[in-house]
């Protein structure tokens, strides 16, 4: 090989790196990154049971159900429609009746959510952006000035 | 004295001003006076900050809620070593440390920059100082932390209680050494691209400040991590949240940066790439800061809401970026390019290095930026996490890894990767005995997880086969290698270290993930559990009152092999009444290397109380790990060859003689 | 003043770094070649100590030190022109001055822009050490409120600051307070209607159940207690039986003393309650709540909580100077507690703030007279 061709099959290689990388990331987003909804949202979007997707709302009053050991059942609303989460673990500090939530999981074939992960972050001024932002969208929520 | 800070700061702005223009414009004119300004003028400006710093600090210290930022986030009854820190506990405070550090660093280039070329000095002084007035005037634009309130309230509102923690005392400042420190790299950079030329001795100064930068970042990414795994209560050290990748970014960048700038200062090669690449890396420094700062990710770290704040920094980012790359567009055909070498070599074996870290910062970025874009254009909203990044930085980084202990095996400008490969059999040897008694003899591992411990043993054996090859085991007697070994320049341990660093956080990583155990239940007091080996009985939750919180501390008590109390741990629900939060503290009791980690949950009616816990294998040389690369980076910095490159006095006379015709 | 001249002493500092240099002599310029010529010869050196250690092979090193060499070869070339650009030109001269002028005039400019030189610094530590004469009344109740911080079962403390929060409309607080006050120095008539009072005005005035509560525990404990009474009453009006309310207020007509001051306020509500308007609560209770409080308590105590009061009414007239009757009642409380001079200043500040010759200011100083103080000395 001349030193031409040497580099030309170094650039090549390089390239056909790049594109493979570029490739999988592409991928990537397509098959994981999971998508927000809303309770309300889901009535439109077909979301298949076992996909993960994120759902965010307020908690709905009185919905709070502690069961065996330490696993809880609750709604999460968005003053239209509601939807059914179980959750087991912890829940986070600022986890209550009313507040707003995003719960991380996939739909189990009773159509119940199934989330592995609650959040609710760590101010009590704090609205997770998605939900604020949502909730605004639906007339149901004012950003209050305190 | 409030106010004399005040004073101070908006004289540091202006003498950042002059800093910018009058030394720049001596390198132009070649005018020796006008570029003398520039070294006074940075130490006088560094001067003005800390007095600046130190009054805001001594404002914080004695509760002067006379200061706007004072009132917002601190509180009289808080513990005075959390007043200090919650100086830069908040957006306008954190902004000052910024350029305090900013115009430190500027300083030392000052100060210690004798040796360097005039103009070249004159024109690092001067990019410093267009970053530094930028940023003076973001803090007195928008984000004055000396605003003051008349009449002064009583009360202030206290720090965020999640941030009232000792690892936020070191956190930020090490995070901003780092991100700052790559600021000279930039400075720099770009310096040699107004001169149009490369000089010999900016490769020697662009790598210490490299390491100094590196050393500082992975030091505040790991306190950071362990912060965020002690403090958040939910047992993971790394989320991938977009914060930690604004900081992530810049590490990996800049760790490339690190070893690009070995080749240039070795062999004058990979010149405008490592230009390149130190412009890349600040830049993704400044990314960094504006995604925390501006709020534009809603997170603990965005203390800051207001949209001004955010355009601005948008601002600051596209100048900086857009005129660097601008700049390096224009004058990069203009520099010449350097030494030669054979694809399978050191140098070969860095830019492959180069090539994955790059590629990696790059699927990081677009894992971070993509759901921003998307909202932004579509409205659609996406969480981009940890599943993303397993599938895409995992299959860039192991081949990575598994090349690693290659490169410094391998001799500059044409190497013997057969040769190599032979010195690394014992290494070899010992990986795969690794992975085959993982996988053999420790229930439930998977093949990942013999194969990742395989890997992590693999860095440490390759890390050690360096130092042993290095200093002739196994050719020259006992008495002279160690001799040898002595005498190995202090950059040879420097990378034996930081690779070794690198295995051990990798192996702490792979111990966490594949062989930790977890449990969620209720207990009632004076139950026991048992978890991975140890039994924990539940003793009861005792309320206590701190300072400036309430709390329930849960307590346990870890039970020893015969039945005997062997030591507390405990975990606290706390109640901060002032801003009205709980917080979880978590109760973590560390076993050799590995962790013992618990974090109570909500009472139950019959007065049960939901318990969560963890056993993590080794998880404590994920960090220790990242100690020993910061201890890789200081070795390094102590080489000798660092600090060659000014012309000695005395030979003066003889190199202008041989430089005249 | 003192910050003026650290201010002043700053900026020549500054501007002498700018100054500084442009008037030293010229330094020797070491042109970049030299610098140059050192790092080629160190990687000379460099190249022999890691061809000794087998880091490159002898073939390699041969090519690397042609390369190194042809390098130090070029920097011969590239030196000359380096000397030639040394000329000082006239416009430097100007970058000069503008720079040293620019260095105060910039500072000075922005931070009268931006500062507040007037303004000490005001350290938490240093404001509670001060004579609590000159302290306003929200510096005071801090210090009761580190006292209490401290001493948290002080119920005699709790018992003071409870209707300062009243007053000062801090409601939740005030409940708090009353509820420790009843906690430790035990149940008085006084503080269960104080309670009371603090549950509805925290509600806006609504008497919720609990406020309720307080109040007819008041009157278990002292059935004629003006205050229980007529916040029941009010409570009521809101439930809507409006002729239970007015049989109520009418009821405490009857019994109130004449110069009760509640007097005025049954009468104002009953004046409403005839309208359409349900009565809601009075905006503002009489004073006779804290004069009650005040009666219950310790010399010293109440002598503090007094001076609180008139600070705090004080402070108001500072803000809404054209109160007349707050004037008047301000001049007599100096008067009462024996500060002349004060009640000289606020005669001073009266006068001033309806005009020297307005019909107001002639009546202060008549008032003012007749308790024996006057504008002069």
């Amino acid at each position: 090989m001349t030193r031409k061709q040497k580099r030309l099959s170094v650039i090549l290689a390089g390239l056909a790196f790049l594109g493979a990388a570029a490739g999988l990331t592409f991928y990537a987003l397509g098959q994981k990154a999971s998508y927000f909804y809303m309770p309300a949202d889901l009535a439109t979007a077909s979301v298949p049971p076992g996909q993960r997707i994120r759902l965010g709302g307020l908690v709905e009053k009185g919905t709070i159900m502690r069961g065996q050991g330490a696993t809880v059942a609750f709604s999460v609303t968005d003053k239209q429609k509601s939807v059914k989460v179980t959750y087991t673990g912890i829940l986070p500090d600022l986890f209550r009746e009313e507040q707003g939530v995003i719960t991380e999981g996939a739909f189990g074939p009773d159509g119940v959510f199934v989330a592995d992960s609650v959040l609710a972050k760590h101010d009590e001024r704090y609205m997770p952006k998605e939900v604020a932002d949502g909730l605004k969208a639906k007339g149901v929520w004012q950003e209050s000035t305190n | 004295m409030v106010e004399t800070g005040h004073f101070a700061l908006v004289l540091a702005f202006a003498l950042s001003l002059v800093q910018m223009l009058v030394p720049l414009v001596g390198a132009r004119t070649g005018n020796q006076r006008l570029m003398a300004v520039g070294g006074p003028v940075t130490v006088t400006g560094f001067a003005l900050t800390a007095l600046s710093f130190a009054a805001l600090a001594s404002a914080y210290a004695g509760s002067d809620f006379s200061v706007a930022s004072v009132w917002e986030n601190s509180h009289s009854l808080q513990p005075m070593i959390y007043k200090i820190t919650g100086t830069w506990g908040n957006h306008e405070g954190s902004m000052l440390l910024w350029v305090l550090i900013l115009t430190f660093f500027g300083a030392l280039v000052a100060v210690f920059g004798n040796n360097l070329p005039s103009t070249l000095k004159a024109n690092v002084l001067a990019v410093q100082g267009m970053i530094g007035a930028a940023f003076f005037l973001f803090i007195l634009a928008t984000s004055n932390p000396f605003i003051r309130l008349n009449p002064a309230p009583i009360e202030g509102r206290d720090l965020n209680p999640i941030l009232q923690d000792l690892g936020l005392a070191i956190h930020p400042p090490m995070l901003y050494l780092g991100y700052v420190g790559f600021s000279i790299c930039f400075s720099f950079s770009v310096a040699a691209l107004i001169e149009g030329r490369i000089d010999a001795s900016w490769a020697r100064w662009v790598r210490p400040w490299t390491l100094v930068a590196w050393m500082f970042l992975t030091g505040g990414i790991a306190m950071g991590s362990y912060w965020a795994y002690y403090e958040l209560g939910w047992g993971g050290f790394w989320f991938w949240d977009p914060v930690e990748n604004a900081s992530f970014m810049p590490w990996l960048a800049g760790t490339a940066l690190l070893h690009s700038a070995i080749v240039m200062e070795k062999r004058s090669a990979l010149k405008i790439w490592t230009l390149l690449l130190a412009i890349l890396t600040f830049s993704l420094s400044l990314l960094g800061t504006f995604l925390v700062r501006s709020g534009v990710l809603t997170s603990v770290h965005a203390f800051a809401t207001d949209p001004a704040r955010g355009v601005f920094i948008l601002c600051i980012l596209t100048l900086f970026i857009g005129g660097s790359l601008a700049l390096f567009a224009l004058r990069a055909s203009r520099l010449t390019a350097g030494g030669l070498f054979h694809p399978i070599s050191r140098e070969g074996a860095l830019v492959l290095n180069n090539l994955f870290l790059t590629t990696a910062t790059a699927t990081v970025l677009v894992g971070t930026l993509y759901p921003l874009a998307l909202e932004a254009l579509t409205g659609g909203k996406i969480s981009v996490g940890a599943p993303f990044f397993d599938l895409t930085f995992g299959p860039l980084m192991l081949p990575l890894l598994a090349i690693v202990p290659f490169g410094p095996l391998l001799a500059w400008k044409r190497g013997d990767i057969i040769a190599a490969s032979q010195r690394l059999m014992a290494a070899l040897a010992v990986a795969i005995a690794a992975m085959l008694v993982t996988g053999l003899f420790i229930d439930g591992a998977s093949v990942f997880a013999a194969l990742g411990v395989g890997l992590a043993v693999w860095l440490v054996a390759g890390a050690l086969t360096d130092l042993a090859v290095k200093s002739g085991f196994g050719s020259v007697a006992p008495a002279a290698m160690l001799r040898r070994f002595a005498g190995l320049p202090r950059s040879v341990f420097g990378t034996a270290l930081a690779h070794l660093g690198l295995g051990l956080t990798l192996l702490g990583i792979v111990g966490t993930l594949c062989f930790g155990t977890e449990k969620i239940l209720s207990m009632h007091p004076g139950e026991t559990v048992e978890l991975s080996g140890h039994t924990l009985r539940f003793e009861g939750l005792f309320p206590q009152k701190g300072p400036n919180f309430t709390e329930d501390r849960g307590r346990f008590m870890l039970m020893g092999a015969d039945g005997n109390a062997d030591g507390a741990i405990a975990s606290a629900k706390r109640f901060y009444p002032v801003r009205q939060t709980m917080t979880t503290e978590s109760g973590i009791r560390t076993i050799g290397l590995s962790q013992l980690y618990l974090s109570l949950g909500d009472e139950n009616k019959d007065g049960s109380v939901v318990v969560r816990l963890w056993w993590k294998p080794l998880v404590t040389l994920i960090w220790g790990g990242g100690l020993v690369m910061m201890a890789g980076a200081a070795m390094s910095l102590l080489d000798r060859r660092l600090r060659v490159g000014a012309p000695a006095k005395r030979r003066k006379p003889a190199v202008a003689a041989a430089a005249l015709p | 003043m003192l910050f003026w001249v650290i201010a002043a002493i700053l900026t020549l500092g500054a501007s002498l770094a700018v100054l500084l240099p442009l008037t030293g002599g010229m330094k020797g310029a070491s042109p970049a070649g030299d610098h140059d010529l050192e790092v080629y010869r160190d990687q000379l050196s460099e190249l022999d100590r890691d061809m000794a250690r087998g880091l490159i092979q002898p073939g390699e090193a041969e090519e690397a030190r042609a390369e190194i060499g042809r390098r130090i070869l070029r920097l011969g070339a590239a030196v000359q022109p380096e000397a030639a650009i040394l000329k000082p030109a006239r416009s430097a001269r100007w970058v000069a001055s503008i720079a040293v002028l620019a260095v105060p005039l910039l500072s000075w400019g922005l931070y009268g822009m931006l500062g507040s030189p007037d303004l000490p610094s005001q350290p938490l530590a240093e404001r509670l050490a001060k004579n609590p004469a000159d302290a306003s009344v929200d510096e005071l109740v801090a210090r009761a409120e580190a006292h209490l911080a401290a001493n948290p079962s002080d119920g005699k403390g709790w018992d003071v600051l409870a209707p300062i929060y009243l007053r000062l409309q801090r409601f939740p607080d005030a409940v708090t307070a009353y509820r420790n006050a009843i906690r430790l120095d035990g149940d008085s008539a006084v503080r269960q209607s104080g309670l009371g009072e603090a549950i509805a005005s925290a509600a806006g005035g609504i008497v919720s159940a609990d406020a309720q509560k307080a109040f007819e525990a008041a009157l278990k404990l002292d059935p004629a207690n003006a205050k229980a009474n007529f916040y029941l009453a009010v409570g009521l009006a809101q439930e809507g039986k409006k002729a239970d309310a007015v049989a109520a207020w009418q009821k405490m007509l009857g019994q109130l003393a004449p110069d009760s001051p509640w007097r005025s306020a049954v009468r104002q509500a009953l004046a409403e309650a005839g309208g359409p308007a349900v009565a809601d609560a009075p905006a503002n209770g009489p004073d006779a709540q804290q004069a009650e409080a005040a009666q219950q308590m310790s010399p010293q105590d109440r002598q503090a909580m007094i001076e609180t009061m008139v600070a705090g009414l004080d402070d108001k007239l500072k803000q809404n100077p054209r109160d007349e009757e707050g004037w008047m009642r301000l001049i007599r409380s100096y008067v009462v507690l024996g500060k002349a001079d004060q009640a000289r200043s606020a005669l001073g500040r009266a006068v001033a703030a309806f005009g020297a010759d307005s019909e107001q200011a002639r009546k202060f100083t008549a008032f003012a007279a007749s308790l024996g103080v006057t504008a002069t000395e």
